[in-house]
């Protein structure tokens, strides 16, 4: 707890120092190269087996850039306090480890071409790359971005991209080490190995993503598992149209499947409904679903976002009656 | 009296060209031709070299109705939009362009600083900056 004071403490003292401070912008560190922000979560969800009322991604950042060098540090309390409640019985858990979620430096050798090392959210898809409440406009990100990939690898992403009519970006991701932070990522690994190509035009984004990666923990210690997401999105000022079909494969099978397609529309600047209708088959747990999410957010500014969401799930236990408020400064 | 009206008629086409409002990216003139998408990219701060020079967008103040019409007519962002993004690119570790508060400002900035870029009213523009970028209203 004394952390967390210490760091609402000196959260409170910057935005102090800060002449026009902008919620959403974090601030800078008395003129240096050093800009500190963060975000927090909170949730509530009922279903017929469980109501949890949770305090997560309680999270501090900081970054800054001097000339062709850039770094980012962020970490983060993950599932810091859940309550869960049970017909007959209820349990609370507490996860004060304090985690590494990103720590990296980027460096621009040129107008087309830059570098990324260390722990960063792999380039894949078009959620995992903002992997916050606050940013996004669900409570949760779709399935194709929880079991398909591995959300973190700690290595390296050369990357090469070009702007002319349309903007196109290429990376190559590389890992050949162990996982900076292995509890904090959704897959163990040593080893993982990725391209991705990323097409912009206009309002309309193509990305493809393919790679295969190494689990620590696997039964077959030989085995590599394969990935590929095609991803698309259309985004205008009222409308947003994104859709993802990824699949996953061992040697010998396929070891999981997942798509979705989500409408979004903006009836106000504060005001923002969306409907998202997901199927997915995870046969490395043996889970197979179809889920339909509704979601209205209320934002009085873009960085605080209200939620009200409802899951409809093909498994009638995991319907669920969600609420979360979240906040970026 | 068709001559009249022919001189009427010549005389209004003419002055709607003058009424139109005019307006230029400009940059320093050390700075090679950037296109329309590569100005996107640098306001988007997605582009922060060219041929090894760090280029440094220049914004007027947010709510300056001349900013307004550049994030329409080059950017093609609405404000909210906008808002969007860069509180997004602050979790991704980037910073918005730098505001100031006047075209005299940015003027000078532009001439003093190689890779600096910013838009202004045509009838500001002097011969010791270089344009990228004209449109009119």
């Amino acid at each position: 707890m004394n952390k967390i004071i210490t760091i609402l403490f000196l959260c409170f003292f910057i935005l102090q120092a800060e002449d026009e401070y902008e919620l959403g912008k974090g601030v800078q560190v008395a003129s240096l190269p050093l800009y500190v922000g963060g975000y927090f979560s909170a949730d509530y969800a009922q279903s017929k087996a469980v109501t949890t009322y949770r305090l997560n991604d309680i999270a501090l950042l900081a970054y800054g850039t001097f000339e062709k060098l850039s770094y980012m540090a962020e970490v983060e309390y993950k599932d810091f306090y859940t309550h869960s409640q049970y017909p007959n019985s209820y349990s609370i858990t507490k996860d004060r480890d304090l985690h590494v979620e990103r720590l990296y430096f980027d460096y621009i050798y040129n107008e087309n071409f830059a570098v990324t090392l260390g722990k960063y959210n792999s380039p894949i898809g078009l959620w995992n790359l903002l992997p916050v409440n606050a940013l996004r406009q669900t409570i949760f990100n779709p399935m194709t971005s929880d079991i398909i990939f591995p959300n973190y690898t700690t290595g390296a992403v050369v990357s090469y991209s070009t702007y002319s009519d349309y903007g196109l970006k290429i990376g190559v991701i590389y890992q050949n080490n162990d996982d900076f932070d292995d509890n904090y990522n959704n897959y163990k690994l040593d080893q993982h190995y990725g391209l991705n190509v990323v097409y912009e035009k206009d309002d309309y984004t193509l990305k493809l993503d393919g790679g295969y990666f190494h689990q620590t923990n696997a039964f077959d210690d030989t085995e590599f598992l394969h990935y590929a997401l095609l991803s698309g999105k259309y985004d205008s000022d009222k409308f947003q149209f994104s859709t993802e079909l990824g699949y996953q494969q061992g040697q010998r099978e396929i070891t999981s499947l997942a798509g979705y397609v989500q409408g979004l529309y903006r009836f106000t600047e504060q005001h923002i409904g969306s409907i998202r209708v997901e199927s997915y088959d995870d046969r490395l747990s043996a889970d197979v679903g179809q889920l339909a999410v509704f979601t209205y957010t209320y934002r009085p500014l873009f960085p605080i976002a209200i939620k009200s969401e409802y899951e409809l799930n093909s498994h009638d236990l995991q319907d669920k009656l969600m609420f979360s408020l979240s906040v970026i400064f | 009296m068709k001559r009249l009206a022919g001189i009427f008629v010549i005389g209004l086409f003419f002055s709607s060209f003058t009424l139109a409002d005019d307006y230029v990216v400009i940059c320093n003139k050390n700075m090679e031709d950037l296109s329309i998408s590569q100005v996107k990219a640098i306001f988007l701060k997605k582009l922060t070299f060219v041929n090894d020079i760090e280029v440094v967008p220049i914004n007027l103040d947010a709510r300056d109705p001349l900013r307004l019409k550049f994030e329409q007519e080059v950017l093609h962002l609405s404000f909210q939009r906008l808002k969007i993004y860069w509180t997004k690119e602050h979790y991704m570790g980037h910073r918005p362009p730098v505001s100031m508060k006047s075209q005299e400002s940015i003027k000078a900035f532009v001439k003093n600083v190689d890779g600096a870029i910013g838009y202004i009213d045509a009838k500001n523009f002097d011969d010791d900056l270089k344009v990228i970028y004209k449109w009119s209203e």
